[in-house]
């Protein structure tokens, strides 16, 4: 690597001296965006290292493989294992964002809230042969201060006095299949989209592209919210295209530095008290992994664990394609406005435990021939996609056990553009998670052929739009490398801020809770900076 | 190809190499193929998916999208040419004049070949891509210029009752349901 230079790279907000120790916060998403607005709202001087662009709204495209080859990570990436995005999409094991808001300019908006026996998976589901199941350090109670904020923060439809949004076409169908098999906790929401004006965004206007980033501006996400208020208080500097690339440490073990490459590939050294990893898990872990030291030989708050890396989760997910007699025109309208939550239960004596969440979806042709079933072709794919005007579609998203060997290591065979060793993801699915997606399944056709379906289509999990647990939270530091606030066990200083801090994954959509983490995080990190304890 | 120009920069994927893995693919030059191998190729492409209302259009531009996607891929730009010229060997001459049902039990052989799972990876994403085809599935694209579908049909459908869209006002469900609990409700 080349020689570090003190030339500045292109920033927005107010910029802060290399030389400068402030918190240094690694990744703009959900995660990383959550805590820049915290910290700076709160007085605490930022530089956020970013290696996607600065995307606006004027730039998002209405089409969906034009908007994923402007935002997708798509830096190399290694698969291995027995799940079959090893074969169908060996370099794209995640589906997420590279760009300032990371994956919530991507995603969609569904928000429930983690249960409270979801902070207790190991007591309430008992030890699960090859899981690795933990209980987390903290509780529902500890966070539920904090779930109210990020709901208000987010908008979240049928919560704080937020209006529901109307039922579109393939909510219709899903909902009168839902009720037609006597489930009853079906909604269009919580969701993170305006069904009417609120904290100065417009009303849904039901354009069906909010996967490529939403060019209304009706949706929440980081790029939109917390990065232009975070800039305003002139706290932050943000720093697009530039990629963290080693955090290091001092004699004593505290993080004292970030080294990044800018667009242009010169290294930069920037000087930290405190340092936020929120690049989203796989990244996460990486970045963490490439940071060895003589202090730190496997890796950086790898030492009393061994756990970075390990328990990767990808939530069980799966999707249903429904064909009827009559046109469902699913694409109109908002993708996800619609959740059912009856089967999120834990109920072992559906032969698994931990519960899953049914949830409309609605891919474009394009998207839906690469996905409905990889690898495909002939009449019995192509019927399929003639099917597309009277198509419904819905996800399903569940609880997936962790397992210490799926797992992110370095594969130094392989390198990324800048030379550096690529992530390899390793992934098997556990029988419980098996269990589940059969069951799962089976409930979706039940409901779709209440509603008259003449055939469902079973989807496999397309690569993974939810990424966590690679870099838990965990009461003993031999259990996993972060404490109950996210900070790592064996390096004062070390924050990671994103869905890698999740000690199990729960049935639920995971940014609701990695944005209530952050904020709960962010308090505490600001108290400990006061008292001068950082 | 501004796309495509800016994902080589970055040393990343293109979305049409998404199902291929080129952890290992040296780029270059695309594969020069004759009018022949091209006829075969847009054959191939119908025979792997077939739909009977589409004109040859977007399988010609499927098939160039295959050929232009091999510059990524230098092994798949030497082979593709005689890997296609093998399918007139197989029909003992014109691979094009064959029916649709005898191609097709050919390439269930060749699904897992490289060249054949290769072509599908790229056209896959280029057939269903194509804005003609989007029309003649009836799907309807963009629609944040036009207002989106507020006013244009995104509740229209009408064959099933309107459901309610609050959450359920009735007895909160049970978080955990365990054979106790059901025998309490019971
Ligand atoms: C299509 C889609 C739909 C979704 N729908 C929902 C939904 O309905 N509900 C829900 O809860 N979740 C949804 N999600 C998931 C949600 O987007 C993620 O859970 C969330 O954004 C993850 O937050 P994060 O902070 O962990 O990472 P991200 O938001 O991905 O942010 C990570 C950021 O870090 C940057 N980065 C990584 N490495 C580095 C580095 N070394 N240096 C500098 N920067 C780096 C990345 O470029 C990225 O911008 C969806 C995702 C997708 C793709």
């Amino acid at each position: 690597m080349s020689e570090i230079t003190d030339a500045r790279p292109t920033q927005h907000g107010k910029p802060i001296e290399h030389g400068d120790p402030v918190v240094v916060i690694i990744g703009s998403g959900a995660g990383g965006g959550t805590m820049a607005h915290e910290l700076a709202t709160n007085g605490v001087r930022c530089v956020v290292l970013e290696a996607g662009p600065f995307l606006q709204r004027e730039d998002y495209v209405n089409d969906e493989w034009e908007a994923f080859s402007q935002m997708a990570w798509l830096d190399m990436r290694t698969t291995s294992g027995s799940w079959r995005i090893a074969r169908d999409f060996p370099n794209l094991p995640a589906w997420i964002v590279k760009a300032v808001g990371g994956t919530t300019t991507h995603w969609s908006g569904a928000t429930p809230r983690f249960m409270a026996h979801e902070f207790k998976a190991l007591s309430t589901y008992g030890p699960v042969e090859g899981a690795n199941l933990l209980d987390w350090p903290i509780t529902l109670a500890d966070l539920e201060p904090y779930y109210d904020r990020a709901e208000k923060a987010i908008g979240s439809t049928h919560r704080h006095g937020r209006p529901p949004l109307p039922a579109n076409n393939n909510y219709k169908v899903f909902a009168n299949g839902a009720e037609r098999v006597g489930y009853k906790y079906y909604a269009t929401g919580p969701y993170g989209t305006n069904a009417e004006p609120y904290d100065g965004r417009p009303a849904s206007i039901q354009d069906g592209f909010n996967f490529q980033g939403d060019k209304s501006g009706a949706k929440w996400s980081i790029a939109v919210r917390e990065i232009p208020r975070a800039l305003e208080t002139g706290n932050v500097d943000l720093r697009p295209q530039c990629h963290a690339v080693r955090i290091t440490h001092d004699p004593a073990g505290k993080v004292d530095a970030v080294e990044y490459l800018d667009a242009d590939g010169a290294l930069h050294r920037q000087a930290a008290r405190v340092v936020c990893v929120a690049g989203n898990s796989i990244e996460t872990a990486r970045l963490l992994l490439m940071s060895d030291s003589p202090l730190h030989p496997d890796g950086l708050a790898n030492s009393s664990s061994g756990q970075v890396g390990r328990n990767y989760m990808r939530h069980l997910t799966g999707s249903a394609y429904a064909r009827f007699d009559e046109p469902v025109r699913m694409y109109r309208g908002e993708t996800m406005a619609g959740i059912i939550a009856d089967e999120a239960s834990h109920n072992p004596a559906r032969g698994f435990v931990g519960g899953f969440y049914m949830e409309t979806l609605s891919l474009g042709p394009a998207f839906l021939a690469s996905f409905v079933e990889p690898g495909s072709w002939g009449r019995e794919f192509t019927q399929l996609l003639e099917a597309y005007r009277n198509t419904a579609g819905m996800w399903i998203v569940g609880e997936d056990m962790p397992q210490a060997s799926n797992r992110v290591t370095l594969n130094t065979d392989v390198k990324d553009q800048h030379g550096l060793p690529v992530p390899n993801v390793h992934f098997d699915d556990h029988p419980n998670d098996a269990a589940m997606r059969r069951y799962a399944y089976r409930a979706a056709d039940e409901l779709y052929r209440a509603v008259g379906a003449r055939g469902v289509h079973h989807t496999p999990p397309y690569p993974a739009t939810h990424n966590l647990g690679t870099c838990r939270m965990a009461e003993r530091p031999e259990d996993g490398p972060l404490d109950a606030w996210g900070q790592a066990h064996d390096v004062p200083g070390l924050f990671v801020s994103d869905g890698s801090v999740m000690t199990t994954g729960g049935a639920a959509n995971p940014t609701l809770t990695i944005v209530a983490l952050a904020m709960r995080q962010a308090d505490h990190v600001v108290d400990l900076l006061r008292r001068d304890e950082l | 190809m501004s796309q495509r120009h800016e994902a080589d920069r970055r040393g990343a994927k293109d979305p049409d190499d998404i199902k291929r893995d080129t952890s290992a693919a040296v780029a270059g030059e695309p594969a020069q193929l004759t009018e022949r191998q091209r006829a075969i190729l847009v054959r191939l492409l119908r025979a792997a998916y077939p739909h009977d209302s589409f004109p040859d259009g977007p399988y010609e531009r499927t098939a160039d999208a295959v050929i232009a996607a091999t510059a990524d891929d230098q092994r798949l730009a030497r082979t593709l040419g005689p890997d296609l010229d093998q399918l007139d060997v197989i029909a003992g001459g014109d691979f094009c004049s064959v029916d649709e049902q005898t191609v097709t039990h050919w390439l269930r052989e060749y699904s897992e070949e490289p060249y054949f799972r290769a072509i599908r990876g790229i056209a896959v994403v280029a057939l269903y891509d194509d804005h003609e085809v989007w029309e003649l599935l009836g799907y309807e694209g963009p629609s944040v210029d036009q207002g989106g579908y507020l006013h244009r049909g995104f509740d229209d459908l009408d064959w099933l009752p309107d459901p309610r869209i609050e959450e359920y006002d009735g007895e909160p469900r049970p978080d955990i349901i365990t054979s106790d609990t059901q025998g309490a409700d019971a």
